[in-house]
């Protein structure tokens, strides 16, 4: 009985000990908004207030060797573009109505081209690290954001709007530009 | 010691037993003789070590400097007030941060012995509180940013130090632990501590990952833990008489 007291207690601490030290911090959860990504949303350029599909919709980085992850040849409306952390200007090649010119050669990939029209979009602004967590560490969030349509003989993209004042991107549920088309 | 402790026990016993069967003899009328009993001498000084856990680990660990000596001063037969003063530095690296923590700490507050000694042996077996403080800094070495987008590989780092001065924590403490005498007056020790985050200085842009003598801080909340080893040495300065009830 003289030692029940002190052994109750060694237990509690043992237990709060391993419950605490099993906990994981170390892992950035993905629900955490971490570097938010550019929202784009496509518009019909004669009646500008409806959405509008760009068909054959090919988005590909300038100075970037690979086609953006889920944008190869597709149809969409809604255009979410990861900026780069490193730099402050971020360009995109929008290609509309792409389709793959595989230059006689259809075994050969290397030599292919695309067909389409090719729309090059300037994204320009300043960074700001931010802190999140241990885990997730900072996080990119940028200022000042603005887009231009770099122009050229054809270009389909005609115009773009931003959609509010304040051109800070810090969570990426909100679309900051809209392009008509 | 204990064979002569053993000796006095037996005395005190026989003596006992020699008025016990004399007062059997005795007439009721006289009064009864306050019942005898064994007196001993406690040992009441300033205990004085050093953590050895955290001068093992500053050896072992790359990441973590850290030295501690504590005090306790024995107040009551069951009483102690102790104390901790320390200083660490601690690496915090994982793939996204790299920081170093750099502070001092001090801690006070009772130790309560629950260990009921033999005569008068000197074990503990104790738990306690502290109220703890500490003043530190980060720098943070670099850094590189979170982005779940891989697309533009690498993301930005930064490898510009960046120091956040000036911060301190106030934290309480649950402690148990035990401390054995295993030669004279010279005691080695465990304890666990379990801590929670009254108050702190959170930096601009940054949060306190690591606060010397707190340990690491978690996210979901302001519980913290601890482990300590200790080597300590007693200091005698008096000794107190008690006085132990005759075992039946």
């Amino acid at each position: 009985m003289k030692y029940l007291k002190p052994l109750l207690i060694a237990t509690f601490f043992l237990v709060a000990f391993f419950v605490i030290s099993c906990e994981r911090d170390d892992i950035c959860p993905e629900s955490t908004q971490t570097t938010p990504k550019l929202v784009i949303q496509a518009y019909d350029a004669a009646v500008q207030e409806n959405r509008k599909n760009i068909f054959g919709l090919r988005i590909q980085g300038i100075d970037n060797d690979n086609v953006l992850e889920g944008y190869n040849i597709i149809t969409e409306d809604d255009l979410v573009l990861p900026l780069r952390t490193d730099a402050t200007t971020t360009q995109y090649s929008l290609r509309k109505d792409t389709s793959i010119n595989n230059n006689g050669t259809p075994e050969d990939a290397s030599d292919d081209f695309f067909n389409g029209n090719e729309d090059i979009i300037t994204i320009t602004y300043t960074t700001e690290q931010v802190y999140v967590s241990r885990a997730c560490g900072y996080k990119t969030i940028f200022n000042n954001v603005s887009l231009t349509i770099e122009p050229d003989s054809d270009n389909w993209i005609l115009s773009r709007q931003t959609t509010s004042d304040n051109q800070t991107l810090e969570n990426e549920q909100a679309a900051l530009f809209n392009i008509y088309h | 010691m204990n064979k002569q402790h053993f000796s006095i026990y037996t005395i005190n016993m026989a003596i006992l037993l020699l008025s016990c069967a004399t007062m059997q003899a005795q007439n009721d009328s006289i009064p009864n003789k306050p019942k005898d009993s064994i007196r001993i001498q406690q040992k009441y000084g300033l205990r004085v070590g050093v953590d050895t856990g955290k001068i093992i680990r500053s050896f072992l660990d790359d990441d973590y400097t850290g030295f501690e000596v504590m005090a306790d001063f024995r107040y009551s037969n069951r009483m102690y007030i102790a104390g901790e003063l320390g200083i660490e530095e601690k690496n915090t690296v994982n793939d996204y941060l790299n920081v170093t923590t750099k502070g001092t700490y001090i801690k006070g507050g009772i130790d309560y012995n629950l260990y009921q000694n033999w005569l008068d042996m000197d074990n503990m077996v104790y738990t306690g509180f502290r109220l703890g403080a500490s003043s530190f800094s980060h720098t943070l070495n670099s850094f590189q940013t979170y982005s779940t987008n891989q697309y533009w590989a690498p993301q930005l780092t930064s490898d510009a130090s960046q120091d956040f001065n000036g911060l301190t924590a106030v934290w309480l403490e649950l402690i148990v632990g035990i401390k054995a005498e295993i030669f004279k007056n010279l005691y080695l020790g465990l304890n666990v501590q379990l801590k929670a985050l009254v108050t702190e200085k959170v930096p601009a842009n940054f949060e306190n990952i690591y606060i010397p003598g707190f340990n690491k801080t978690y996210d979901s909340s302001a519980i913290g833990a601890g482990y300590g080893y200790s080597i300590s040495y007693r200091i005698p300065l008096y000794k107190k008489e008690k006085i132990v009830a005759p075992v039946n």
